[in-house]
């Protein structure tokens, strides 16, 4: 293990043993700002710890764990906008707030369509605006913003309207847009990806507790075939994730390859969490036990950063147009 | 990667570009499949890269992992054939003689596989599968000989092979494995009769062995006299690892088959169908990396206990998805009957391909065996009380 990965997962381990040390949302983001994560993906000569997103995806996966709740996701994403956009005079002004811990938010869709799953848009101080030919930064005064109730409570989404007038910083037009949006794209893939890894690595962990610690028939229930092949199953999957997660975010990637790996993850913790409450049996069903928070982040995994279907089309082609170069 | 790399790729390129088979898809029969494979193992013995696993003593031997990786990687995308025949006296025989023999069965029986001599595993028995422990072929000592009678199954082309790993029995007192001894029997000696089994897809992969007061010299014994259970350790963990990353990447490059079989039925823009393509890409690259890290831990002596486990449950139920929708793309024309490729597990005969991934699926301990020591020793779950027999007996 590499003295990177230990000193961060011990950092994260020790503020946050477990979901409940991360249950409230502004003490967990106070945390987290002091623990200096917001500036692990920023180069040294602008001020960040530069551990690149290797660095990244160590805590990404350490935050699905601990089920940190807030808009963090979105703070990196603006962050990386910053740094990858063209340098304008306020930039080293913002970025330093935003590592410091001063929300500014976007949007946890792929693409252009920002408007929608924008993290704690009413406790921002800026929304980063994504469009297919400029990526820039307006000041909340100039959004109108409308909650949305989510299923999974460790996630506050908002439909965001931009006003014509609002005053912005523009941080990419045109092609360098493009390539920004790709960017970003990657790093909210790479993102939902770690949380979706460590998510389910912990709901195991939950499940396994849950079967070694009730009796039924006079054994535990962990004592049972019939389950632990599941569960066995389960462990193999989340292996498997862990080794294609390791492996991807130790290169650069692309937006695909990105979104490749952002599929295989979600939908690993997605099977886990629903193989999870059915092993917990009625108990998972009531909110006394913590598993219905790791089900319903791991299902909102799925729909936000581009869909299984989205990102397996994509693959099919790519798979297809390989195919025709072979030949 | 470093020049030293590119150059062996370049090289091992070259020569496959020379010498890698072409034909040995079209072996009509089991019988030409082995004549092929014979020659193919020795021209890789020749070049040096037949044994990279093997220590620097040996001709080819003493590869770093990444020469290795870069040989089976090069090998897959020639699509030269894999190596079947030799498999079991280069990885298992190779493993159990050079970790467990004596120094005069080291000289005997290594420097032989170079020169092409093979071997075959006897350990299965109609009663002892997943239950290895079970086996009851009773080996009873007679002067400076073991006296040898029972019966194997499952042992990959032992119609083929010179000589046989073998499990036996010496006591029925104490533990079940308490009473293992290994052997190296020669399959010419009088006693022993090979019948090939045949197998639902058309191949003769595997055969049974019968044996009948068949004579093995007690210097041919591994390890003590009851210490088989340990000696047969050593032969099952040597064929995971390098075999597993090679048959990944090959399954990674077979995918093209699976693209092809798509635009044959001129689906090529089928949403759906490219959905599931895209979910079958990832998956074997998910599995890629999973071999691939398991190796580097082999190679660092990370290992844990049932890391094994969990790469070959991946990998056979990856093996299973890529039949699967092979299978089911090919339609009505996938039930028509094919000749089979012999030695390919992703030939795109899609029904000949669901078949054999069966082998991986029940050999070498089943999907559910597996499934027991993930969640029994890597997940603590709790062993179930001893066997029913023994409870009602009580």
């Amino acid at each position: 293990m590499s003295e990177m990965r230990q000193t961060l997962e011990d950092s994260a381990r020790k503020v946050f043993p477990n979901w409940e040390a991360a249950r409230d949302a502004s003490d967990a983001w106070a945390q987290v700002a002091q623990l200096g994560w917001f500036m692990v993906g920023v180069p040294e000569k602008i001020g960040g710890l530069g551990l690149g997103d290797e660095g990244l995806a160590i805590i990404f996966a350490e935050l699905g764990r601990a089920l940190v709740p807030g808009p963090v996701l979105t703070q990196f994403l603006v962050i990386e906008a910053l740094v990858a956009g063209a340098p304008f005079e306020e930039r080293d002004g913002l970025l330093e707030r935003a590592m410091s811990g001063e929300i500014m938010t976007a949007s946890l869709a792929i693409g252009g369509r920002s408007s929608e799953a924008v993290m704690d848009a009413d406790k921002a101080s800026h929304i980063l605006l994504r469009r297919e030919d400029v990526v820039a930064l307006i000041s909340q005064d100039g959004a109108q913003v409308k909650a949305r109730e989510t299923w999974d409570v460790s996630r506050r989404l908002f439909d965001v309207a931009v006003v014509d007038d609002a005053q912005r910083y523009v941080v990419a037009r045109g092609q360098k847009a493009a390539q920004l949006n790709d960017r970003l794209d990657t790093l909210l893939c790479i993102a939902l990806a770690g949380d979706a890894l460590g998510g389910a690595r912990a709901a195991l962990g939950l499940t396994l507790d849950h079967l070694k610690g009730r009796s039924q028939f006079d054994r535990p229930l962990a004592m049972f075939q019939a389950l632990k092949h599941r569960v066995a199953d389960l462990k193999m999957m989340i292996d498997t994730a862990d080794a294609f997660y390791a492996d991807r975010t130790s290169q650069s990637l692309t937006a695909l390859e990105a979104g490749e790996l952002k599929n295989f993850c979600c939908a690993v913790y997605r099977d886990t969490v629903e193989d999870a409450i059915q092993l917990h049996g009625g108990v998972g069903l009531t909110t006394e036990y913590a598993i219905h928070r790791f089900f319903k982040r791991a299902f909102l995994n799925c729909a936000l950063g581009g869909d299984a279907d989205y990102w397996n089309e994509r693959a099919g082609r790519a798979a297809m147009a390989e195919s025709q170069a072979k030949a | 990667m470093s020049t030293d790399l590119q150059d062996f790729r370049a090289e091992i390129r070259q020569w496959l570009d020379r010498e890698a088979p072409t034909d040995w898809r079209s072996a009509a029969t089991h019988d030409a499949f082995v004549e092929s494979q014979r020659a193919w193992f020795r021209k890789l013995v020749a070049a040096g890269y037949a044994v990279p696993h093997w220590p620097e003593r040996w001709p080819g031997g003493g590869r770093t992992l990444l020469e290795q990786k870069i040989i089976y990687e090069e090998l897959s995308r020639a699509d030269a054939p894999r190596l079947l025949l030799p498999f079991v006296s280069t990885y298992h025989a190779y493993a159990t003689i050079g970790e467990c023999g004596t120094q005069e069965q080291q000289e005997r029986y290594l420097h032989a596989i170079l020169d092409g001599e093979t071997w075959c595993q006897g350990f299965s028995e109609p009663n002892a599968g997943s239950d290895l422990a079970a086996i009851r072929t009773k080996a009873v000592r007679d002067g400076d000989h073991y006296v040898v009678t029972g019966q194997k199954i499952w042992s990959t082309m032992a119609q083929y092979a010179d000589m046989c790993l073998l499990l036996v029995r010496t006591s029925t007192e104490g533990a079940k494995q308490a009473g293992m001894t290994y052997l190296l029997m020669d399959m010419d000696s009088p006693g022993v009769t090979v019948r090939p089994i045949h197998q639902i897809q058309g191949d003769e992969e595997f055969a049974e062995i019968f044996l009948d007061e068949v004579r093995v010299p007690v210097d041919q014994r591994v390890g003590a006299e009851g210490a088989g259970w340990a000696v047969a350790q050593a032969t099952l963990a040597s064929e995971r690892g390098l075999t597993l990353m090679e048959l990944s990447y090959r399954m990674r490059g077979a995918l093209t088959r699976i693209a092809r079989q798509l635009t044959e039925v001129g689906r090529a823009d089928d949403r759906g169908a490219l959905r599931d393509l895209g979910a079958l890409k990832i998956r074997i690259d998910a599995v890629c990396a999973l071999a691939d890290q398991f190796l580097r831990k082999r190679m660092n002596d990370e290992e844990q206990i049932g890391d094994a486990s969990i790469v070959k449950l991946a990998y056979a139920r990856c093996l299973r998805a890529y039949a699967d929708l092979g299978v089911r793309f090919a339609g009505l024309d996938g039930q028509f009957h094919a000749p089979i490729t012999f030695g390919d597990l992703n030939s795109g005969n899609w029904m000949a391909d669901f078949m054999n991934s069966y082998a991986w699926t029940i050999a070498g301990g089943s999907d559910e065996v597996q499934r027991n020591i993930i969640a029994e020793r890597m997940l603590g779950m709790p062993r179930e009380p001893k066997s029913w027999t023994a409870e009602v007996a009580a």
